[in-house]
């Protein structure tokens, strides 16, 4: 073994040029994967983030209405918030906590008709509008209302109603007990979130939700935020053992639907660019690789009629080109690292058009590369399997080489 | 022959009780059907373990003419309901305006209640929507009751199948089991109470129960009702909605 280890370290100073070209495309392919598995970490990272905190790092909601939560029955509501936000404010990693009542509306201009025109309304104090939606980045015409009978109305509804800013908006959704809830609206902004569904939505005060659903001092959940919202699973099992919401529907974002989802859409997103990078890489190290096999036709053939057996054979190949993985993947993982420790604090300007994408995948105008030690060990792992992928083929068919044929051909 | 005409008179009482579908129909149509009739209402809902009370006012004019008003609660005082033929309309004080009931809406509880504004909106007689037979005859608080198998003539109805249970001392449907096209039960109503006013039987409390809702039931109660009232054109118009 020891041998055919000294053979491989030769083979790889006999023909340095090679040997550098095929180390590079190794170094190369890691450093490339290391710099994008860091920022699709950072986008990921960034989008779920947001997408938690518009779920609620953790949600408290009644049982009934987490088994019947599509229909947004307003009925299965937490009567006493106040008690709900009272024992969780205070706990441990709980920033803030928001309540939060959602309902479908019909919805017209004043002097139209009410029709079949249909919206989500929100009812949240202004806070979760501003800190956690960031609503006010969003706005397209207006300014953040200032008044309970003021809205927020979403450019899509507007425009389908022909509302503008000013505009008194007549909404008619259903109280509780499903008893008409009208209530006139001034328009006081258009959001913009960037897609239709996003921008079908209302957005009211607390006080004027809570009055349309008749849910006093009620709403349907309370979304609370997190100091890391990867850790909310902990802070979600915390909270239920809290004997206020004993028997209330205490869940971490990402372990209610579709959120429970993302985990397994991340890793294939990141599987996928990762194979795409290794077979790219691969191939590199198989094109050099095959060139050394030919070029050590006659060599190979010798060291066969000599005794060398296939399978040792298979084993130099492999070791030359794990020995250039193992260089390259070594040196790619640093000059990645660096390039997305550098990329991690300048962050990667996308452009104003990123943060105008749906809002249920809010994506920041500015990425940042997430290095995380994780992404060092896969990164250079891979670089081994480029090494392993790209040296098979040919170690196997140098271990085909038949003695009598390679000395022939090489006469 | 002495063995004949005792068959004869055997056989005679039972023909002489027959009754078809379409007389027992009509009878019921005559008793839940009026000219004018004005009338103060309870409807209490009781949904997801909360209780409702509501208090109306309305007016009938045959079939075609409804005109309600809400007085209790306080949140939903003022809130008028106008029915012409079929139209719906709502006028909703809070924000002084007139909302037509249709498509989907229709389907949905009045006030939330198991009654749905389709149920109010039914202006044919029974007699007119639908055919059957009588499925046999049976008890129900110690009343007895032919029970009678209903099918629409138009399925687009709300309820292509009716079975109801008909008092057969005053014509009254006691018991209502209604049925979508598919045969799924969807409701059960009963009317119970029965009084005689101006020569009318009348129910004056009814039970909806929603089967598709656990735990949903509304009572209808009338507190007062009278007929052969003279009423105003204006009550049935847009008018007295806005007024």
């Amino acid at each position: 073994m020891s041998l055919l280890l000294s053979l491989a370290m030769r083979n790889l100073g006999r023909n340095r040029r090679r040997t550098v070209l095929t180390a590079l495309t190794v170094t190369l392919g890691t450093a490339l994967l290391t710099l994008a598995l860091s920022m699709l970490n950072g986008i990921l990272g960034a989008t779920l983030e947001k997408a938690a905190g518009m779920a609620g790092h953790v949600r408290v909601v009644d049982v009934d209405y987490a088994r019947r939560e599509q229909l947004m029955p307003l009925a299965e509501n937490l009567p006493d918030v106040a008690a709900v936000l009272a024992a969780v404010q205070g706990q441990p990693h709980v920033l803030a906590a928001y309540p939060h009542i959602a309902m479908g509306v019909t919805g017209a201009r004043e002097d139209q008709e009410i029709g079949e025109r249909f919206a989500l309304l929100h009812g949240a104090p202004e806070a979760y509008y501003r800190d956690v939606l960031h609503l006010d980045q969003f706005l397209a015409s207006g300014a953040m209302p200032t008044a309970d009978d003021e809205a927020l109305v979403g450019r899509a509804f507007a425009e389908e109603i022909e509302a503008k800013v000013g505009d008194s908006l007549i909404v008619f959704g259903q109280t509780q007990d499903g008893s008409p809830a009208p209530a006139r609206l001034k328009i006081a902004a258009l959001v913009d979130l960037g897609s239709t569904t996003q921008n079908r939505q209302i957005w009211v005060a607390m006080s004027k939700a809570q009055w349309m659903a008749d849910l006093d001092g009620g709403a349907t959940e309370v979304l609370i935020q997190t100091d890391d919202f990867e850790r909310a699973v902990d802070v979600a099992a915390g909270l239920r053992d809290l004997p206020a919401l004993a028997t209330y529907d205490v869940h971490a974002w990402d372990e209610r639907s579709p959120y429970d989802q993302i985990g397994g859409l991340m890793t294939a997103i990141q599987s996928i660019a990762a194979s795409i990078i290794v077979f790219i890489t691969g191939l590199g190290v198989l094109n050099t690789m095959f060139m050394s096999v030919l070029e050590r036709t006659a060599e190979i053939g010798v060291m066969r009629a000599f005794g060398l057996r296939r399978w040792q054979t298979v084993l130099l190949f492999f070791f030359e080109a794990f020995v250039i993985a193992a260089l390259g993947g070594a040196v790619g993982i640093a000059l990645g690292a660096t390039g997305a420790t550098i990329f991690g604090r300048v962050g990667i300007h996308l452009g104003e058009g990123a943060s105008k994408m749906p809002a249920t995948i809010p994506i920041n105008e500015t990425i940042y590369p997430h290095l995380t030690p994780d992404i060092l060990v896969t990164g250079f792992m891979l670089g081994l399997a480029m090494a392993v992928v790209g040296g098979f083929l040919p170690a196997l068919r140098a271990s085909r080489i038949q003695p009598i044929d390679a000395m022939r051909q090489h006469r | 022959m002495r063995n004949f005409i005792l068959a004869c008179l055997l056989v005679l009482p039972s023909v002489a009780q027959a009754v078809t579908v379409d007389e027992v129909l009509a009878k019921v149509d005559s008793n839940l059907t009026y000219d004018t009739r004005e009338s103060s209402l309870t409807m209490t809902v009781v949904k997801s373990g909360r209780t409702k009370t509501y208090k109306m006012h309305s007016y009938g004019r045959g079939q075609e003419e409804m005109a309600m008003e809400y007085l209790e609660p306080a949140r939903d005082k003022g809130t008028k309901m106008l029915k012409k033929t079929d139209e719906l309309w709502m006028w909703l004080p809070s924000v002084e305006k007139t909302q037509k009931i249709s498509g989907h809406m229709l389907r949905q509880g009045l006030m939330g209640s198991d009654m749905s504004y389709e149920d109010l909106m039914e202006s044919s007689r029974w007699r007119d929507m639908y055919g059957g037979t009588v499925a046999g005859e049976e008890t129900i608080d110690g009343h007895k009751v032919w029970k009678i198998d209903l099918t629409a003539k138009d399925t687009t109805v709300s309820y292509p199948k009716r079975v109801i249970w008909v008092d057969q001392s005053n014509y009254i449907p006691v018991k209502q089991e209604l049925y979508a096209l598919s045969g799924m039960l969807l409701k059960s109503w009963t009317m119970t109470d029965v009084r005689l006013i101006e020569g009318k039987e009348f129910p004056m409390k009814m039970v909806i129960t929603d089967k598709l809702q656990a735990g949903s039931t509304t009572e209808i109660t009338f507190d007062s009702v009278t007929f052969k009232v003279a009423l105003q054109d204006e009550v049935f118009s847009t008018r007295w909605l806005e007024r």
